[in-house]
């Protein structure tokens, strides 16, 4: 087994997401990875981890790229509550100064 | 905040649309989530064919420059969260922009490589070693091994012996299902072809346009030295890779295997080091534009939005342009964005002759792939072809909701 960090921001290994695809009886993807193991759900969303896990898929279940890698929902960004409350109100948004060197 | 032209991403494409655009009159607003507008520019440096040195820091500061004399609002240090149609932008900090037009213009991000040992202190992506070193300043090891071995990771490997560091070596990464064909020395051969044009050695001047022949290739991998290649005041090492990487809470070392011609591991020694960069490749930054219709096409680097010959995409008034659409280099983003500004600025009405101006700005794109030094992905053409086509199919078999007409 081979106990290597895949998934960073939610600690998940190798080891484990290879335990979740040896054990399907079928075609696993990479969103049911994710809910099994939570890895790409955490602050990168699936960034750095994503295309590891479609490769794995590709690897071990011979899948076809099409449906690998995770999809990203919006808020593409973390965003809080209040700035999705937000009225958008922005008149005075702040632009640049680009120094001269 | 209302304007004609929203870019998300300042960099090589996204400041390009902007000169062009706003040049012509149009009003646009640019965002970028980093402190600085540059994008990939800010850390590139190197030479170019004929002694001329690409300093992208330059770049970056002039084309911005032009765009703030052209009165385009550059927001820099602002995420864009969302992306709505018809078109709105979301901001943090409950900002929007509202815009006719909109160019996604997010470029690339690393992929990772999880060399047993990757989250090490001291392992760092190459991307990030780049900016320590030509953009912070700051040298981000004493003595370096360089993991993959691509064209991005050669030019920083000499922008690190330049800053100063000891290069140990360049190796190949360890075969794996992560590494792919990355791990195989003659596809790496092939990667090599990519930069022949800038390639300081001549063994890798010749090897690499031989490299596009596959008979010549599998007799280059086999007289390819075991103990690497002088290449930059370092070593090449087509027929090593890094298969572990040591230390508890600092990189120590990395244990070294000699590989077979198809990248399987034999005999193993240690080299004692202080920082490891990974180079995995990059993959389209596509968040925003996943709404279009879009495509995974290996050869252009994962999953691109399809777009027309005039850099729109499946939907109204979105454009895409530079590494979002493929792995290529910043001179051919900036003719992209050139493009996708010159035609939203033909459509908002602000150019005299726009047939014309905008047949230049295509064919600059074409010209910037002939003359390009350098090409991150061995295949880049023939997937630029399967994109053209996806996209052919497309505009043939639906009816789609697109003006073609300028």
């Amino acid at each position: 087994m081979d106990d290597r960090i895949v998934c960073r921001c939610e600690d998940v290994h190798l080891d484990e997401i290879e335990k979740c695809l040896g054990e399907a009886d079928g075609h696993v993807s990479v969103r049911e990875i994710k809910l099994q193991t939570r890895a790409g759900m955490g602050i990168c969303q699936g960034r750095t981890c994503g295309p590891l896990l479609a490769a794995l898929i590709q690897e071990k279940a011979a899948k076809t790229p099409d449906d690998c890698g995770i999809g990203a929902n919006t808020p593409v960004r973390p965003v809080s509550l209040a700035d999705l409350a937000g009225s958008g109100d922005d008149a005075d948004l702040r632009s640049v100064v680009v120094e001269a060197n | 905040m209302k304007c004609d032209l929203a870019i998300i991403g300042a960099g090589p494409a996204g400041l390009s649309a902007a000169v062009a655009a706003a040049e012509a009159g149009a009003r646009v607003v640019v965002v970028d989530e980093n402190a600085r507008p540059g994008g990939r520019l800010l850390g590139q440096l190197h030479e170019e064919p004929g002694r001329v040195w690409w300093i992208g820091a330059e770049v970056s500061k002039t084309l911005a420059n032009r765009a703030l004399a052209a009165s385009v609002q550059i927001l820099t240090g602002r995420e864009v969260w969302g992306l709505f149609p018809q078109w709105k932008v979301a901001l943090d900090g409950g900002d929007s922009i509202t815009a006719e037009y909109v160019v996604v213009a997010t470029g690339a991000a690393e992929r990772a490589l999880p060399v047993p040992g990757w989250t090490i202190p001291g392992v760092m992506a190459i991307g990030a070693a780049q900016t320590l070193t030509n953009y912070y300043r700051v040298r981000p090891g004493e003595r370096i091994a360089v993991v993959g071995i691509d064209p991005l990771a050669l030019t920083v490997a000499h922008e690190l012996k330049m800053s100063g560091a000891d290069v140990v070596g360049i190796y190949l990464p360890p075969k794996d299902a992560f590494s792919g064909p990355r791990s195989n020395p003659d596809t790496n051969l092939r990667y090599l072809a990519g930069m022949a044009d800038l390639a300081p050695n001549a063994f890798l001047r010749i090897g690499g346009r031989l490299a596009n022949v596959p008979l010549l290739r599998k007799i280059a991998v086999a007289l390819f030295p075991r103990f690497g290649l002088p290449l930059m005041g370092t070593r090449l090492h087509l027929r090593q890779s890094v298969v572990r990487i040591c230390g508890d809470d600092q990189v120590k070392r990395v244990d070294v295997a000699l590989v077979d011609r198809h990248g399987n591991p034999g005999r193993t020694h240690s080299i004692m080091v202080d920082c490891v960069c990974i180079s995995g490749g990059l993959y389209p930054v596509q968040e925003l534009t996943q709404d279009c219709d879009v495509a995974q096409i290996s050869e252009l680097g994962g999953t691109i939005p399809l777009h027309s010959p005039e850099m729109e995409t499946s939907r109204k008034n979105l454009f895409v342009a530079g590494n979002v659409t493929g792995i290529e280099g910043a001179k051919i983003a900036m003719a992209q964005g050139t493009l996708a500004g010159t035609v939203i600025a033909a459509r908002l009405g602000h150019l005299h002759d726009p047939g014309e101006a905008i047949r230049r700005a295509a064919e600059a794109v074409v010209t910037a792939r002939e003359q390009s030094a350098i090409t991150f992905m061995p295949e880049i053409n023939k997937g630029r072809k399967i994109a053209e086509d996806l996209w052919r199919q497309r505009t043939g078999e639906t009816n789609n909701d697109l003006e073609i007409s300028v």
